[in-house]
């Protein structure tokens, strides 16, 4: 089964809202990252990375000055295949983002009501991989 | 460690919308909520919480026709501790429920942090999600 493993929240000081989640949850920060699309911090439950970013484009249509829960992520098997059946269930293509290093190839898709979401098959930094991979590594 | 284990969605029609998550990406649902501030469909992919909601009430100052992630909610260990270390750190209480009965029984505790972001915490899993790793681990003992 695909897994949610990426939550990004949209901040002014992503700086200060990644240390009050480190102080408060004992999350990790996972890394920092300063791309075309943001600024901010990756932070980790050791599960799920969790993204408190400043967006430098309007993704969500809601002004760049827009603040809180922006979009997750779910890591799946085959993004090609799961683009298909998101396209053939009337999920709209945003944006293929491909990074060098950690946070990988995503695709970000708007679902049912404009939510924006990405997929990918790569773990984000700091999550977990899906369990068939956990399996494989095992072996 | 605590761990992120719900998100929200707020959703002008969470049927569809869960239809639509079940279908891609084969997440199941695990709960039908009809509460005081939102009714909706809990989803789960093994590990979180999806709930996708129709909210009756204005948590975030976005008006009741805000659409988009609401917000999330980390399992913790103990809620009375955690809220005291939160309040320390400049978080501002919202309210406390309980999840009426028939339900899954929960308590949580909601909380604004940084940037007025919303964020429940909460020491019983939501439906259909992962305990904590502790309890895992009493479980099996």
């Amino acid at each position: 089964m695909a897994k949610l493993r990426h939550l990004a929240i949209a901040a002014r000081d992503p700086d200060a809202m990644a240390e009050f989640y480190v102080k408060a949850f004992e999350f990790k920060v996972a890394r920092r990252t300063d791309g075309p699309l943001a600024y901010g911090v990756h932070l980790s439950d050791g599960t799920i990375d969790l993204a408190i970013l400043r967006f430098k484009t309007d993704q969500i249509g809601r002004g760049l000055d827009y603040t809180g829960l922006h979009h997750f992520g779910i890591l799946v098997g085959d993004v090609d295949a799961c683009a298909k059946t998101l396209e053939d269930l009337g999920g709209r293509h945003y944006l293929d983002t491909s990074q060098e290093g950690p946070g990988g190839f995503e695709v970000k898709f708007y679902g049912p009501e404009g939510i924006l979401f990405d997929v990918a098959e790569h773990p984000w930094t700091g999550s977990e991989p899906l369990p068939a991979k956990l399996t494989e590594a095992a072996e | 460690m605590p761990k992120l284990r719900h998100i929200a969605i707020a959703a002008e029609d969470p049927e569809a919308m869960a239809d639509f998550y079940k279908q891609a990406f084969d997440f199941e649902e695990v709960g039908r909520p009809n509460g005081v501030l939102a009714d909706g469909v809990f989803l789960s992919d093994g590990t979180l919480n999806l709930a996708i909601l129709k909210f009756k009430t204005d948590q975030l100052g976005k008006g009741l026709d805000f659409r988009g992630l609401h917000h999330f909610g980390v399992l913790v260990e103990d809620v009375d501790a955690f809220s005291k270390k939160l309040e320390t750190l400049g978080a501002e209480y919202y309210f406390d429920r309980s999840q009426e009965a028939g339900h899954s029984g929960y308590f949580e505790k909601k909380f604004y942090g940084p940037e007025h972001v919303l964020f429940d915490i909460a020491e019983h899993p939501w439906a259909g999600c992962e305990p904590l790793a502790a309890e895992v681990k009493e479980a099996a003992e």
